[in-house]
């Protein structure tokens, strides 16, 4: 919010990222559905501020990687520590991981019996123990921010896509999250409007917020990202600066997908 | 235990009960003989069909009315006993609390129909037709019926006189702008005035059945006793006030807690009315001040000091053990002899206490949990200690009411306490925990397997033996224990079927958001289940209250009992069973199929059915 | 149980983790453990519920000790005191026969009752969709009436109807020598019943099923080859029909069969308490170890690479514990044993008994109504097919409640099935009875089949409401066993496991149709 003027060099070339503190430290995780491997050995660091923008085809893992960061999925072998906290059994960094890192689906799940304000305000008012006038008001601030706050009295059926996705992003950032993730946000959104929701993702970005995000938004990915990651049958092919990835790309099979999707 | 449910998928989306018919709109378009020609006479088997059906339907109506019109008959049983089948034996004298528990239930009603916009507007066409309908229906029945020829012709007049009241109506302007229309609710209370009226001025006769009196039945010819007639004129400016006062409550007032409230009052009614105001505790004040109340102060105080500091969100995990602690020590205290009430208590408080991580919050919420455990505590304590006083209404044998005061009572308190346990299972049932599942699957597929009056014997024979000495539970709560038990097995399949209809991107988003299972299972889970449930549930509560009628195999004294054994015991009445059975049949008939309506105007309303 | 490998995922055994690269974290406390926590609370509510159970049981121990009740199960070979109003035993001479007659009136009234429930239900759902206003008034009015009313009311109205309308039998009633006889006592009529020569006659049926799987496996082959109809069910039943007819001629021949049981039922006898010890025991361990090890079987993947979490071991180690337990329940409880080998012994020992026949007795009979007068009442005697009113007035109740219920699952169905099926049959020529026939039903069964599966269930549990028009079901001989014996724990565990049966019996042969079904939809 703070520095949202538009400028040429994305976010990433403005702010030096290196002295930055870990968030997302990912060291050789694997994860099996029965016979089929989904995660093979990923590793990763993700630096405070830093936005990654994971690519891939379907079925490539990302979305999974994704979920085991805030162990909707559970890995199998290896270390996810989020925020010097490591994700394992214990219940505690469980519930600390899941209220630190905010999660956007592709399918929006609104809880379609609250209204816009409930379902902003739910968790802060169960989860952080917020007191409720504090935490409606704290979801209409929210509801501003992201340019729906005229709605807040309507049900999620009543919202297109695009208003339900934006609804979605203001109920992660409710708890205050010091990480977003975005699991495709807008592939399931009609194309007029996924502009609306890129646009809020956006800002989010410029405020310096931790970010990692799945999608197939190429032009999104290009203005946004500091990194991009581009993983292939549950591996990690290349991982490189926005501007080294599509100008230069190492890998073979990181060109061919990009001479398809460009 | 595998599931003995067919096809499990089905099994648990069928409901158990009534599948309300969504009756098509008869489309009456077309002009008379064009209708007749397409619905009755469109093929020669159509037309062979109908003259057959109408002829075979037309000797079963005769026969039907040769029955119910026959001079043998002794509907006069039936109209001297209402008292007994509405309340059994309950004492004259103390009959006034009748009166007030109807009262209280009927400006609930009132109330609460205001509150959520009850009822709707029909075309005045619409009941015109309907009048039309009855009318033909009735000059059916005058041709009919074994009537004498003035009979016939007083009859034939009214019957024209109705149809000819419908016609007018009917021909009031149809669809379009000026369609006339009139609100179901207003069209429901001139029906009631209108029966209402009608006690006071119609020649029912005065029948009463008085035991120790001869000769035992009194039948005076002139309108009902003035016991029945002003009661009921009260009832109804009882309820058409509530009503309004109900409209201005939803015009001023705020609209959730006017509901909230409502809904807590409809929670509290029945254990209230039937055990504080039917039964009419004898307080020993003693017994009270010096045992009841001290146990309840030590848990109000105890209890809610204990769950303001597990409320708090700094508590952590600490509280969790704690809570553990309490559950086992309510466990313990059943090894050793102590007052019963001691042990709920010490359950209850257990049960609070692991749910407090739940609701954790700030001051207010904290307290407003406290205040709920007093709440609680106090409803559970005051109902424990009246259930446990004897009764002052002295009624001869058997359980204080009967009748339909005991159907009614059976199948509310089931519904009330089969609810909880029935989500419960529904929710071990769908878990993700194998033990869980497998013993509540194992009692659901167990319960389901077996006809409900083994159930019911096995309880009003088996519950004696189960208690500790010193403990005694009336026959009638044991069977109640059994109906629980067999309903919720049902229940919880119906609200498993909305369990699995909650999508898994439901249940990941509250993760998410950091919500705890339990948070994620009362906040998001449940709510959505249970509105998809409605439907099966509402079949399952007619279900139930059809289900009452088996007490009369146990012995009880409900509506079916008196129907079969008391009234055609009575040596007056003997052999009179046909005539009461077919009474209790249309007033089961009514209850059941009113529900049915309810539950498809609610489903249209709510639209649950299109999804 | 263990709770070793509780500190973090990573640490799954059989897997070949790079440990270099993990780092040492810090152990989890037990008590923050989400592993730790699901199962100990699950292993503390299944302590709840045992010990609840264990309550109750002890509670009730010592009070019906106290009152000096019994809840052995030696009252099935004690006498008792019963008549039946009708069945193949209307005074049997011990608690067990009694039950058992009982138990045959059941299932005759449900067998009677599904089969009728399902023509008047699908009658009635057909008429719910005519084109007729009038014949779909009544469908609807029936279905709004008989599901409205509860059962029992429906059926006490039928009983009381019966009984003060239909004629009495008088005291003058003679023995009668007609076809059927209907009277305040009854209905009878003729009836064909099982002779001695039976048993050996159903050996040959019994071959002749076998004989007819490979005729029809046969006759498949001939039709998947040939594409012609060879009509393969039709030659199986005409295979049973035609072994079922020599059998009539040459079943004696299979008067030896009762020596061979005779001689299993001495082996029986001269066995061990020990081999169905080791038999229960191997069962038990077996189970567990093939569920183990398809457990993990399915938790590896196609490199051999085992999976397993923390919670997939406490799995494991639960399925072993309970497999251990019940060894050794089965090793301690020899009563266990000794009842398997009794009853097998005595199975056996009836098995020899129904073979030890003369070698003309007549796998059939049939016999006419007649009066019997005990005392001075004349009732129906024992040889024609007689239905009392109790029987009667249970029967047409369940079969009308019923019929309700099928005929909405019947709407339903058809409904369900597309109008552009009908359309598009109508488009290929075909009238209105073979649409119905061939493309309607076909698809509608699918969807009427699982409900109507349910509704089978519940006539087969509402049957036990005859207790209220005195018809000998099984509840009502039960609670006059337990009145008398005061047996009544055993009484009602023999109900559970009679009703649970027939639940699983229905259960299995609806869905075996339903997955036939499906299997035709493909």
């Amino acid at each position: 919010m703070t520095d949202a003027t538009p400028a040429e060099p994305t976010a990433g070339q403005i702010r030096d990222l290196s002295r930055g503190r870990d968030m997302i430290v990912c060291e050789d995780v694997s994860k099996w559905y029965g016979d089929f491997q989904a995660l093979d050995k990923v590793s990763a660091t993700i630096k405070e501020q830093e936005v990654v923008v994971v690519l891939g085809p379907s079925g490539s893992g990302k979305s999974t990687w994704i979920r085991c960061i805030n162990r909707l999925e559970i890995h199998q072998e290896g270390r996810i520590v989020v925020d010097d906290v490591e994700l394992t059994n214990d219940l505690r960094n469980i519930e600390k991981v899941r209220s630190e890192v905010g999660m956007v689906f592709q399918q929006f799940n609104l809880f379609p019996h609250l209204n816009i304000l409930d379902n902003v305000s739910l968790a802060p008012i169960w989860v952080r123990k917020k007191p409720r006038a504090e935490a409606e008001s704290q979801a209409m601030a929210l509801l501003e921010r992201v340019g729906i706050p005229e709605q807040a009295q309507k049900y999620p059926g009543q919202l297109s896509g695009g208003q339900q996705q934006r609804v979605a992003i203001a109920r992660a950032l409710a708890m205050e999250p010091r990480i977003m993730l975005f699991d495709e946000p807008t592939s399931a959104l009609d194309p007029e409007m996924i502009k609306e929701v890129l646009d809020v993702i956006k800002t989010l970005a410029l405020s310096g917020m931790t970010m990692m995000v799945v999608t197939h938004e190429m032009g999104f990915a290009k203005e946004v990202a500091d990194r991009l990651i581009f993983m292939e049958g549950g591996q990690i092919v290349e991982e490189n600066t926005t501007e080294l990835f599509f100008s230069n790309p190492t890998e073979d099979r990181t060109k061919l997908f990009l001479s398809q999707i460009l | 235990m595998g599931g003995f449910g067919i096809g499990s998928r089905n099994s648990a989306v069928v409901p158990s009960a009534n599948v309300p018919i969504a009756a098509p709109p008869e489309v009456l378009k077309l002009p008379p003989r064009e209708w007749v020609k397409a619905n009755l006479f469109s093929s020669p088997f159509n037309s062979v069909l109908t003259l057959l059906t109408t002829v075979v339907l037309l000797a079963i109506f005769r026969g039907f009315l040769a029955f119910v019109f026959d001079p043998v008959r002794q509907w006069d049983s039936t109209a001297t006993n209402l008292q007994l089948f509405m309340t059994r034996a309950y004492p004259d004298d103390q009959y006034i609390r009748i009166w007030f528990c109807v009262a209280v239930i009927l400006i609930l009603t009132g109330v609460s129909m205001a509150v959520w916009r009850a009822g709707s507007t029909m075309p005045v066409a619409a009941i015109g037709h309907k009048l039309l309908g009855t009318g033909a229906l009735l000059v059916l029945l005058a041709l009919l019926a074994p009537f004498s020829a003035s009979a016939t012709i007083q009859w034939l007049v009214a019957a024209l006189a109705v149809a000819a009241t419908g016609e007018v109506l009917r021909r009031s302007p149809g669809k379009g702008e000026d369609e006339r229309t009139v609100s179901t609710l207003t069209v429901l209370v001139i029906a009631l005035a209108g029966l209402v009226a009608s006690l006071w001025v119609v020649p029912y006769g005065h029948h009463t059945y008085i035991a120790n009196r001869v000769p035992r039945v009194l039948a005076e010819p002139g309108t009902v006793a003035l016991t029945t007639k002003l009661p009921w004129t009260v009832m109804l400016l009882i309820v058409v006030t509530a009503y309004f006062a109900g409209r201005l409550m939803r015009d001023r007032l705020p609209a959730n807690p006017i509901r909230a409230t409502l809904m807590v009052l409809w929670l509290l009614a029945p254990p209230v009315l039937v055990y504080l105001v039917l039964r009419d505790p004898d307080f020993d004040i003693g017994h009270v001040v010096g045992t009841d109340l001290p146990i309840f102060l030590a848990y109000a105080t105890g209890g809610a000091a204990l769950l303001s500091w597990l409320t708090r969100p700094s508590t952590g995990e600490a509280g969790r053990i704690i809570a553990v602690l309490i559950l086992l020590v309510g466990f313990c205290t059943f090894l050793t002899p102590m007052r019963m009430v001691v042990r709920i208590d010490m359950l209850m408080l257990a049960v609070f206490a692991l749910a407090a991580p739940t609701f954790a919050g700030g001051p207010r919420a904290r307290k407003r949990y406290a205040v709920g455990w007093l709440g609680v505590l106090g409803v559970a304590s005051w109902l424990i200690t009246s259930i446990n006083t004897p009764s002052t209404v002295e009624v001869p044998g058997g359980f204080f009411i009967g009748g339909l005061s005991i159907t009614l009572m059976v199948a509310v308190f089931t519904i009330l306490f089969s609810f909880p346990l029935g989500i419960g299972l529904a929710l071990a049932r769908t878990s993700s925990m194998p033990i869980f599942r497998h013993l509540s699957t194992g009692f659901i597929e167990i319960v389901r397997g077996v006809p409900l009056i083994t159930i019911l014997i096995f309880f009003s024979i088996m519950v004696p033996l189960f208690l500790p000495t010193g403990m005694h539970l009336d026959e009638v709560t044991a069977v109640i224990i059994g109906y629980v038990l067999f309903s919720s097995a049902y229940l919880a399949e119906n609200v498993r079927g909305g369990l699995q209809s909650v999508t898994r991107g439901q249940h990941e988003a509250a993760d998410a958001v950091g919500m705890t299972t339990a948070q994620k299972t009362v906040f998001i889970v449940l709510p959505q289940a249970l509105r998809v449930s409605i439907p099966p549930l509402v079949g399952h509560c007619i279900g139930v209250f059809k289900e009452t009628s088996l007490l009369a195999i146990i012995g009880v004294f409900d509506l079916l009992y008196i129907a079969r054994i008391v009234i055609p015991g009575q040596t007056e009445f003997m052999g009179s069973a046909r005539e009461n059975l077919l009474f209790v049949s249309v007033i089961y008939w009514i209850f059941a199929y009113q529900l049915s309506k309810a539950s498809q105007r609610l489903e249209r309303r709510t639209g649950l059915g299109e999804r | 149980m263990t709770t070793s490998d509780n500190t973090s995922s990573s640490e799954s055994p059989g897997s070949s983790a790079p440990s270099t690269l993990v780092a040492a974290s810090a152990r989890t406390p037990l008590w923050r453990d989400v592993v730790v926590l699901k199962w100990v609370t699950q292993v503390f509510l299944l302590a709840v519920v045992l010990s609840a159970m264990w309550f109750l049981a002890s509670q009730a121990g010592d009070n019906l000790r106290a009152r000096n009740i019994n809840t052995d199960f030696d009252f099935l070979e004690r006498p008792v005191d019963i008549q039946l109003g009708e069945g193949i035993d209307t005074h049997p001479d011990t608690g067990g026969r009694a039950l058992w007659a009982a138990m045959v009136n059941t299932l005759r009234l449900s067998v009677a009752g599904i089969i009728f429930a399902t023509v008047l239900g699908v009658i009635v759902g057909l008429a719910r969709l005519s084109d007729n206003w009038l014949v779909r008034r009544i469908a609807s009015g029936w279905v709004e009436m008989l599901r409205n009313i509860p059962l029992l009311v429906q059926m006490i109205v039928y009983y009381s109807t019966m009984t003060a309308a239909l004629p009495r039998l008088g005291l003058d009633a003679g023995p009668i020598n007609g076809w059927l006889h209907v009277s305040n006592k009854g209905i009878s009529m003729p009836r064909v019943h099982i002779a001695d020569g039976f048993y050996q006659w159903a050996v040959v049926v019994l071959i002749g099923a076998v004989a007819a799987h490979f005729v029809r496996r046969h006759r498949q082959r001939i039709q998947d080859e040939t594409g012609a109809n060879a009509s393969p069910i039709l030659w199986a039943l005409g295979t049973v029909a035609l072994f079922g007819l020599v059998g009539l001629v040459v079943h004696p021949a299979f008067f030896w069969l009762g020596a061979v049981f005779g001689a299993i039922a001495d082996l029986l006898d001269s066995l061990p308490n020990a081999v169905p010890q080791l038999l229960l025991s191997a069962i038990a361990v077996g189970f567990a170890t093939t569920w183990i090890s398809r457990f993990v079987s399915d938790h590896r993947s196609a490199r051999g690479h085992l999976s397993l979490t923390d919670d997939d071991w406490f799995r494991i180690a639960f399925t072993a514990l309970v497999s251990l337990v019940l060894v050794y329940v089965a090793v301690r409880w020899t009563g266990l044993s000794s009842w398997i080998l009794n009853s097998g012994r005595d199975l056996f020992g009836v098995l020899e008994a129904k073979f030890d026949v003369d070698g003309a007795a007549r796998p059939f009979d049939a016999m006419r109504p007649d009066i019997v007068q005990k005392a001075k009442f004349p009732n129906y005697g024992k040889n024609g097919l007689t239905m009392s009113i109790g029987f009667a007035s249970v029967f047409f109740a369940v079969v009308f409640y019923t019929s309700a219920f099928i005929g909405e699952n019947v709407r339903g169905g058809i409904l369900a099935v597309s109008k552009g099926q009908t359309e598009a049959a109508k488009a290929v020529g075909l009238g209105r009875g073979q649409i119905l026939r061939h493309v309607v039903l076909p698809q509608a069964l699918r969807v009427i089949l699982p409900p109507t599966g349910n509704q089978y269930l519940n006539l087969v549990k509402n049957t036990s409401l005859a207790v209220a028009v005195g018809m000998s079901d099984i509840v009502q001989v039960g609670t006059t066993v337990f009145n008398q014996t005061g047996r009544t724990l055993p009484v009602v565990a023999i109900w559970m496991l009679f009703y649970l049966s027939c639940s699983l019996t229905i259960s299995v042969v609806v869905n075996w149709f339903n997955v036939r079904m499906q299997l035709v939809e493909r």
